[in-house]
């Protein structure tokens, strides 16, 4: 990879420090012990063809010496499990799972202004996911997978049928074992209907408030 | 331990996917004589989906303060709930201004740094113990373990109750209770591959493979654990995982609650032992 210093952003290492998570970004002295331990980059080693590559060490340092759009643009960032085997073994307290997070929500916000376009559908799973708590105070799974596939899919009708696809028979096993499903355990509709939180209004708010900060 | 009532968080999985895991938790707890006071009205912790580490203080202050009103710890089956209560406990207890702020959201989040987030696993070991919990063991579980510890029990180690790469306390519960633990070295602590279940099926697929197998080559008749999103990777998406991979597995999967459960002698079926999808009547076979 070709470094064009006059295309470096020095200010990104401070943008990703000013975000929650990201604090610990500069105190990185490149020893590798984060990607040496991530099981992630043991998936790109031994499958390279699901995973072509991954290593939170170059990304850490891409980051430091300020290559903002390979950055953003990085599919890696979105196939890490936040399973924070870097975070516990960084000799320096970087706290590399909390640090990825930080740059993942810039991202975010930058396809949000129209200026990336992220090539995941992880983002869309984490809104729909909060989407679920925004409006109930809980996780609700079938208005989680209702929301989510057709936005991932691109079209209602493609994501019922991916749906459809992927839950089928992992929806008749929880309805056989009683926790999904009409007649299943405790209730007539259990899971089927979410399960509602009675403050439902404090959770508004949290999303509204946290959002303006 | 001298505190006999606790709150109780449940978590989301605990109303569909990880019955099972919410049944045997009230159930052992109630055996063990600690009332279980459940959190009331509690919301999602905000899980591993909810990157935005405010969101997640502010998700969990409200959680915090409705046990802290009742002036009771709060214990939760579920290892990233734990994480999540746990790590904002902390930011909450350290910063003035960031409990200001949570209350400034509404009145509800006015969470005052009172109380101690646990992880059932932690109640187990650490605060009833092992010299009480063996007098009130009536069955020998005599089955071989993997343990498996997942992710947030000795990880990240700000919110960390149990070693990050050799953790013993579910060892320890496995061999009180009369079972044997199998050589499961460094897959104790591999993550299982759920948080891409939705995004990266096929990666997340490989990392359930991995655990389950090592955990088949070990010789393990089953594996233990304490978490539903492992629980539900593992056991809940085995058949798809064999289905994908094209190999056969068949390894029973058992939250650490119902294992503890048989060795106290309560019945398989208040702790959901039929609700586990890959068949455990093998392992009930082997409670004697």
């Amino acid at each position: 990879m070709t470094i064009k210093t006059w295309e470096l952003d020095p200010n990104f290492k401070n943008e990703i420090m000013s975000e929650p998570g990201g604090e610990h970004l500069a105190s990185c002295f490149q020893c590798s012990t984060c990607t040496l331990g991530c099981p992630i980059a043991e998936i790109a080693s031994e499958h390279p063809e699901m995973v072509p590559s991954f290593n939170p060490r170059k990304i850490i340092q891409m980051s430091l010496l300020g290559m903002r759009e390979e950055v953003l643009s990085n599919p890696d960032l979105w196939v890490c499990l936040i399973c924070h085997t870097c975070t516990a073994r960084c000799p320096q307290d970087v706290r590399i799972a909390d640090v990825l997070g930080a740059i993942r929500r810039i991202a975010e916000k930058e396809e949000e202004a129209g200026k990336l376009k992220i090539e995941s559908p992880r983002p869309l799973f984490d809104k729909a996911f909060l989407h679920q708590l925004e409006k109930y105070g809980r996780l609700y799974d079938m208005g989680l997978a209702k929301e989510y596939y057709p936005k991932k899919e691109g079209s209602f009708i493609k994501g019922m049928m991916a749906m459809k696809n992927d839950y089928k028979d992992f929806g008749m096993r929880m309805f056989k074992k009683g926790k999904m499903g009409p007649l299943g355990g405790h209730g007539l509709l259990k899971g089927m209907l979410p399960s509602k939180i009675k403050q439902k209004d404090v959770m508004k708010k949290i999303f509204e408030k946290v959002e303006e900060k | 331990m001298s505190e006999k009532k606790l709150a109780y968080y449940p978590g989301c999985p605990s109303e569909a996917t990880a019955l099972e895991q919410h049944m045997s938790t009230e159930a052992v707890f109630e055996k063990l004589g600690i009332e279980l006071t459940e959190v009331e009205d509690w919301n999602c912790c905000g899980a591993a989906e909810a990157e935005d580490p405010i969101l997640v203080y502010a998700l969990n202050a409200r959680n915090l303060a409705i046990a802290e009103k009742e002036g009771l710890d709060i214990v939760t089956p579920c290892s990233i709930c734990y994480y999540n209560l746990e790590r904002s406990n902390i930011a909450l207890k350290e910063d003035e201004s960031l409990r200001a702020k949570m209350k400034e959201i509404d009145s509800s989040l006015d969470y005052k740094g009172g109380i101690k987030a646990r992880h059932v696993l932690d109640v187990f070991v650490n605060e009833i113990g092992m010299d009480e919990l063996k007098s009130k063991i009536v069955k020998k579980v005599n089955v071989k373990v993997a343990p498996y510890y997942g992710c947030y029990i000795g990880r990240p180690p700000t919110t960390a109750f149990d070693d990050p790469d050799d953790p013993v306390l579910m060892d320890q519960l496995i061999e009180v209770i009369g079972g044997e633990c199998v050589q499961f070295g460094h897959m104790k602590t591999k993550c299982c591959g759920g948080p891409l279940m939705m995004t990266r099926a096929d990666i997340a697929f490989e990392m359930g493979r991995k655990i389950l197998e090592a955990a088949k080559n070990a010789g393990a008749d089953c594996i233990a654990l304490a978490c539903p999103l492992c629980g539900m990777m593992l056991d809940a998406k085995q058949p798809d995982i064999e289905k994908a991979l094209n190999i056969e597995i068949g390894m029973p999967v058992i939250y650490i609650t119902q294992l503890l459960g048989l060795a106290l002698g309560i019945e398989p079926s208040k702790l959901g032992l039929n609700k586990n999808v890959v068949d455990t009547k093998e392992i009930l076979g082997k409670v004697v």
